[in-house]
């Protein structure tokens, strides 16, 4: 039995997909902190930008292969794409955890606040409880196959928060959260612009939270389900031995 | 590598260009700053820059005009202001000939005027910061002008008119009243709208911003008081300090590594538990054999 989950070792991709991730993440760091100039206007904080925006876009990655796995999981009743769609759900709200807590202290000296009602902060907190409602009900179904149709339904309707969250700057005016890509709105504090030295500290970072982070995260959050889910059939078998 | 990969990679990258494009657009219209000790002051496009390391400053050649902007350690405006003149203009500085507070949106700042010679006049704005006292002087030094530059709290803050405060300044400062000037109207400046006077050799103009009048008054007219004034109300009302607030990068840092490393760990957790649990299974089967 032992060997039967020890022979599974790390595939040569994902070996190298982690180092890349390691080496990336430092990369990153590195250009936020270091090779970007210091916001005059904003200070030193602005530089915890660099993880708050390419945050956000690693959770909708993350969110993103949780649809994929949610309807695969539903068309072909398949336990992979099940597995697929809880990593995606689990590295998913730790990346959203990231973005709603740098925002939060980027506000505090930025804003003067730690937290306000704004539209684009509730919708980011909707979302995260949404995700975290997910795990937390998933713990709760012990049968396999309801469980799987289940929660891939939620998972794919959970989504609906991350496109509100994505979208409602553009669609309310009335928030304070300001915007990169275009002009921000009227009441929007804490605006900065996009410099050729923002640009280079904040593509490679996105790109790096956008595909690979999530992606090696979830391969190993995927290979510890199957893990767990072996053990839990030789338990069973152990048992009804 | 598959075609349909490298289709995707493709597509990836050119999205980031664009988005890397769209950020360019945006950052078209920008105010230049230049920085000295922390401090920020915007470019007076024209004008010469003199700045170094400890000060800001901007120098107009035909005006014989220089705006200056220094943080002086100090707990009084009124000494930092008067000593940090002297040092710099190599003169002695006497008491001003003029001397009010004002409170802006960033503080209390002491309005100060000093008559220092028979051709140079410093009009002063100092305010206390901590340990240092933010100095904005300008100083005019044509013999054939005396140009003075100074803020004024709005006696009544529900008029989008400067010409009351331009009158308390020219009774003041030049012992004349309004009435005797002529109103040629208003001028569209960089800085704002200014209602401007003129008689003779004075002129007079005002600007309301928030609920405070910016008063400029030239006796001797040598004519460019429009450019002066605006120089030094673009400094007065773009000037700034880069916060330091490093304490809360370093907290948001914390809090990144500290949810990654919770993940992560809690991968590890999971994966030897289920490690134990399969050695135990393992005796477990053993002894049943």
């Amino acid at each position: 039995m032992v060997q039967e989950l020890e022979s599974r070792s790390m595939p040569r991709l994902l070996r190298a997909l982690t180092i890349l991730t390691a080496l990336g993440f430092a990369g990153t760091l590195y250009l936020g902190l270091f090779a970007a100039g210091t916001d005059i206007q904003q200070g030193e904080v602005q530089r915890l930008f660099y993880i708050h925006m390419p945050s956000f876009f690693g959770a909708f990655t993350a969110f993103g292969l949780t649809v994929v796995g949610g309807i695969m999981a539903l068309a072909r009743g398949s336990e992979k794409w099940d597995k697929i769609a809880l990593a995606g759900v689990e590295v998913g709200l730790a990346f959203a955890l990231i973005n709603l807590l740098t925002g939060a202290i980027w506000a505090r000296p930025i804003w003067n606040t730690w937290w306000t009602w704004d539209p684009r902060l509730t919708s980011a907190a909707v979302m995260c409880l949404t995700y975290a409602a997910y795990l937390m009900l998933r713990a709760g179904i012990d049968d396999t196959a309801r469980r799987r149709s289940f929660m891939s339904v939620y998972g794919i309707f959970a989504f609906v928060t991350v496109l509100i969250t994505l979208f409602i700057i553009r669609i309310v005016p009335e928030t304070i959260h300001p915007v990169i890509v275009g002009a921000s709105p009227q009441n929007a504090q804490g605006s900065f612009e996009a410099t050729s030295g923002v640009i280079i500290a904040l593509v490679p970072s996105l790109l790096l939270w956008l595909t690979i982070m999530p992606i090696t995260l979830m391969w190993h959050r995927y290979r510890l389900e199957d893990r767990l889910e072996s053990l839990n059939r030789l338990k069973l078998k152990a048992l009804s031995d | 590598m598959m075609p349909r990969l490298r289709r995707t990679i493709a597509s990836l990258f050119v999205a980031l260009l664009a988005l890397g494009g769209a950020f360019a657009q945006d950052s078209s219209e920008s105010v230049s700053y230049v920085q000295a000790r922390g401090f920020n002051v915007p470019v007076l496009e024209g004008w010469s820059d003199q700045t170094t390391e400890a000060v800001a400053q901007f120098h107009l050649a035909e005006a014989e005009a220089t705006i200056r902007t220094a943080l002086v350690a100090g707990a009084d405006p009124l000494a930092a202001a008067q000593s940090d003149l002297a040092d710099w203009l190599g003169k002695a500085v006497g008491p001003s000939v003029y001397s009010d507070k004002v409170n802006l949106a960033d503080g209390t700042w002491h309005t100060l005027i000093f008559d220092i010679d028979t051709t140079t006049t410093a009009s002063v704005m100092a305010r206390q910061d901590d340990a240092h006292v933010i100095v904005i002087s300008f100083v005019e030094r044509a013999p054939e002008a005396r140009t003075v530059l100074l803020t004024l709290a709005q006696a009544d803050d529900r008029l989008d008119d400067a010409a009351p405060e331009i009158g308390r300044a020219l009774q003041q400062i030049a012992d004349v009243e309004l009435g005797s000037l002529d109103d040629k109207g208003i001028i569209e400046l960089p800085s704002g709208e200014w209602q401007v006077y003129e008689r003779g050799g004075l002129s007079a103009m005002g600007m309301i911003f928030g609920n405070d009048s910016y008063v400029a008054l030239q006796e001797g007219a040598p004519g460019g008081l429009a450019a002066l004034a605006d120089a030094y109300n673009r400094t007065l009302l773009g000037f700034f300090i880069t916060p330091d607030n490093s304490l809360y990068l370093a907290l948001g840092l914390i809090a990144t590594f500290g949810i990654l490393g919770l993940l992560i760990l809690s991968y590890v957790w999971r994966g030897r538990a289920a490690q134990q649990d399969l050695v135990l299974l393992n005796a477990l089967s053993d002894e049943d054999d």
